[in-house]
């Protein structure tokens, strides 16, 4: 019995260190081929603000667009999203909680371009007669876009893990003669707290990596907003420019290396982004 | 219920794919999404053509065409991965260096002229030609109002195209005489034609540059003035080479055809390939 689960124990552990090896095959892959223009540019790689084909390579508009666009996306779901989470966890009835998940569910497999079309079609419309904007394809537009497009993910797994709570400490606190709203912000919300951190990470990993739908959106301008804090403006995301450009140079040339450094960069951003939000958890469970 | 699904699962999974198993010769075509409709065009009837002429229905040819722009075109015809390349420019100095070893090989089929577009509310507000000059202070943001050039009081939203894109090539090199000029007035960057004509036709004060055969009612094609001429881009000032913005429309193959894409080619350079070409809205030529 004993060697048997040892057997399968081996099984997971290659299965784990498959994974292990993609991931760091990747990120050794991006380092070698981004090299050439790293040695070139340096770090000014990051801060240079002209990307021009043949000539020089500046990250920092897409660095900031989509910094910008991931974001505005988060401001504009959080809120949205615990507010309709706490409804369906703790005021809804088990019937129609599971109706309303299984519709969440279906939204957040909906592919990005189709989500881009719409934006194209509509969003983009819409926000440039709200706002009375020169032209709707701006930051503003893709945020938004993003934002509907995480709502789903952000808002499902928020609500289970709400969901998944001991019933014992609602019991407790609707005993101790706390209102059900109190319970729900008071207790519920708390607990739930990694979980929510989690769903929100993997709705900033979707938001920085898509790429079509704000390819679509955004206007791709290589330029940072002036100023800066202009969110009606046009400008660029690292994957909207990998999508525009990558075709055009597959595997070679500085061009390509210019781009591998770009993926790169979201790469490192992603990770970072993963450790702060696993470092502010653990502080909080010490505390 | 878990169990039959398991099992639908497993049979779908065991069932061999048809399109997987299809070893039917394929020709692969990429690049430039002006030249898109001629060979999409063309390959449905030279398929049709095929099955007629030589093939009975066991060995039937396909035809794949994708876009991406005359840069990615040459690119992947140069680098092996296509089959034919579309372009919609002269292949560039630095490509023909860059891919020397692949032997590029230029076949024209058609001719079409790169329009400065407008919005049809700029248009119907009264502005019907711009001098080169104007175009030029327009990309480079001197210009940024349609009141400097007689037009209405908007703001101008300039569009332009990816940087690899043949009609921006085209376009340039007319305007600034450089074909990769640095536009510091844009506004919008826009990839193929399609995307280009959707965002000025939402627009209502937008200018961009588009091939001829993409202009229709939303987005107007307007002249170029050189002091009291001016040139429409037309159908006949295009075959006469009047209007000042004309290039060829080409498949590229690496080194000498052979085979179905040798076939393909001269399909397209054939009558019934140059009728092709005209209903997809280009001169053809001859």
């Amino acid at each position: 019995m004993k060697n048997e689960s040892h057997g399968v124990m081996l099984v997971f552990a290659g299965l784990n260190l498959i994974f292990l090896c993609c991931a760091g095959g990747l990120f050794f892959f991006l380092i070698f081929e981004s090299y050439p223009i790293l040695k070139l540019h340096g770090f000014d790689f990051w801060l240079g603000q002209d990307w021009w084909v043949g000539e020089t390579y500046g990250a920092l508009p897409m660095l900031y667009g989509s910094t910008l666009v991931t974001a505005l996306a988060c401001l504009l779901v959080l809120p949205l999203a615990l507010a309709v989470a706490i409804f369906i966890s703790e005021f809804l009835t088990s019937t129609s909680r599971r109706c309303v998940k299984a519709v969440l569910e279906l939204l957040a497999g909906v592919p990005g371009i189709v989500y881009g079309l719409l934006g194209v079609s509509f969003l983009s419309l819409w926000i440039k007669d709200i706002f009375g904007l020169l032209d709707g394809n701006t930051l503003a537009t893709a945020g938004c876009l993003l934002a509907i497009m995480i709502l789903p993910t952000v808002l499902t797994l928020s609500e289970d893990a709400m969901r998944a709570g001991p019933a014992e400490y609602r019991e407790i606190a609707l005993g101790l003669g706390l209102s059900k709203w109190q319970m729900a912000t008071g207790v519920v919300l708390p607990q739930a707290l990694p979980g929510i951190m989690g769903a929100v990470l993997l709705g900033i990993g979707r938001a920085m990596g898509e790429t079509i739908a704000v390819m679509l959106v955004v206007g791709s301008l290589d330029r940072i907003p002036d100023p800066w804090f202009n969110i009606f403006s046009s400008a660029q995301t690292i994957p909207s420019k990998l999508g525009r450009e990558a075709a055009e140079s597959i595997g070679e040339g500085t061009h390509w290396s210019a781009l591998m450094a770009l993926g790169l960069t979201l790469f490192i951003m992603v990770l970072l982004i993963n450790f702060l939000g696993n470092r502010f958890l653990k502080r909080r469970s010490i505390s | 219920m878990f169990r039959v699904l398991l099992i639908l699962w497993v049979a779908i999974g065991v069932i061999p794919f048809p399109a997987s198993a299809d070893h039917s010769p394929k020709i692969q075509i990429v690049g430039s999404t002006t030249v898109l409709p001629i060979a999409s065009r063309a390959a449905e009837r030279f398929e049709k053509f095929k099955k007629i002429e030589k093939f009975k229905s066991s060995h039937r040819l396909r035809i794949l065409v994708n876009a991406g722009g005359s840069g990615v075109g040459i690119h992947s015809v140069a680098r092996g991965r296509s089959d034919i390349g579309m372009a919609s420019r002269e292949i560039s100095p630095s490509e023909r260096k860059r891919f020397e070893g692949s032997h590029l090989k230029v076949h024209t089929v058609g001719v079409d002229a790169v329009a400065c577009v407008i919005s049809s509310e700029v248009y119907d507000a009264g502005i019907r030609d711009l001098t080169r000059q104007e175009i030029r202070d327009i990309y480079l943001g001197k210009i940024r109002n349609w009141s400097e050039v007689g037009g209405p009081d908007r703001k101008i939203v300039v569009v332009d195209k990816e940087r690899h894109r043949g009609t921006r090539h085209v376009f340039m090199s007319f305007i600034f005489g450089n074909p990769t000029a640095k536009t510091p007035g844009t506004i919008l960057v826009t990839g193929s034609n399609n995307e280009e004509q959707t965002k000025i036709a939402q627009s209502d004060s937008a200018i961009g540059m588009l091939s001829y055969a993409w202009v229709n009612d939303e987005v107007r094609s307007i002249g170029i003035r050189d002091k009291k001429n001016i040139v429409n881009p037309t159908r006949e000032t295009i075959r006469k080479g009047n209007y000042p913005i004309v290039r060829n429309l080409s498949f590229i193959t690496a080194g000498e055809p052979n085979g179905e894409v040798k076939a393909f080619l001269e399909y397209l350079k054939s009558p019934e390939g140059q009728q092709v070409v005209e209903e997809s809205g280009y001169i053809p030529f001859t």
